[in-house]
């Protein structure tokens, strides 16, 4: 169990490539206030703009959108909780993994984002209340979770 | 942060140099100097990525692009990638068609 603030910090934008820069920087500031190492903030920081990213590109599909990001930090990781009213999607249902058989000319471009995601994160819950889609991952600090991801 | 890539060619290699982060907002930089040297016709496409400190699924994506794009006969090689960057590579299982290399 990781130790986390009772108050989330909370960064709220609109659903655009550009944005995904801001996000990127308040997950990195919260990996900072926690102490986290380069490794597992980059982890953090992955994980949350593959998720990003999807809800961006696929989830609004282009449209006008917001995205909501809390994150509450503690001396033995971050927990982040991406929220946004795109159509349902379920980021472990919606999974692809790598299908490294398959030649260079038949791989499919893309898709690989919420695989990376996944396998980055510690901890990671869905669930789709009041139409929103909420996102939880939570990445400890290196040393402190006996089963870390494997690559 | 922003992507700067050039392009120039050493030899028989045509060599893409990157420094900055690589994602969805960059990455199209990258795609498009893999479409220039798909055009070159040397025998190793040399990708130098010790400058990139970041590399998203959209970095990934460019590579498969690159391997799509450019002839079977022609080497891929990613040279001096950051461990969590080469760690993306194969964990996408990119490492069994592009030579990763540290140097």
């Amino acid at each position: 169990m990781v130790e986390l603030a009772r108050t989330p910090s909370v960064l709220e934008v609109p659903a655009t490539v550009q944005a995904l820069g801001d996000i990127a920087a308040f997950v990195l500031r919260l990996a900072g206030r926690a102490g986290l190492g380069k490794r597992a903030a980059y982890r953090l920081r992955l994980a949350v703009d593959e998720l990003a990213t999807n809800v961006v590109m696929h989830g609004y599909r282009g449209g006008d959108g917001r995205i909501t990001v809390r994150g509450r930090s503690g001396p033995g990781g971050v927990q982040i909780t991406i929220e946004d009213s795109a159509p349902a999607f379920d980021p472990v249902a919606g999974r692809l993994p790598p299908c490294p058989g398959v030649p260079p000319q038949d791989r499919r471009i893309g898709g690989l984002g919420i695989h990376l995601a996944l396998t980055s994160v510690d901890e990671f819950a869905y669930a789709h209340r009041d139409g929103r889609n909420i996102s939880t991952l939570t990445v400890k600090a290196e040393g402190t979770d006996p089963c870390p991801p494997r690559p | 942060m922003p992507l700067s890539v050039s392009l120039s060619i050493e030899g028989d290699t045509t060599v893409i140099e990157l420094s900055g982060e690589l994602d969805a907002k960059t990455a199209p930089d990258f795609h498009r100097t893999i479409e220039k040297a798909a055009g070159h016709g040397t025998t190793i496409v040399e990708i130098r990525m010790a400058g990139v400190g970041y590399m998203a699924s959209a970095g990934l994506r460019s590579l498969v692009f690159a391997q799509q794009k450019i002839a079977d006969h022609v080497t891929i090689k990613v040279v001096g990638a950051i461990e969590p960057v080469s760690r993306t590579i194969r964990t996408a299982g990119l490492d069994r068609s592009i030579v990763l290399s540290d140097e």
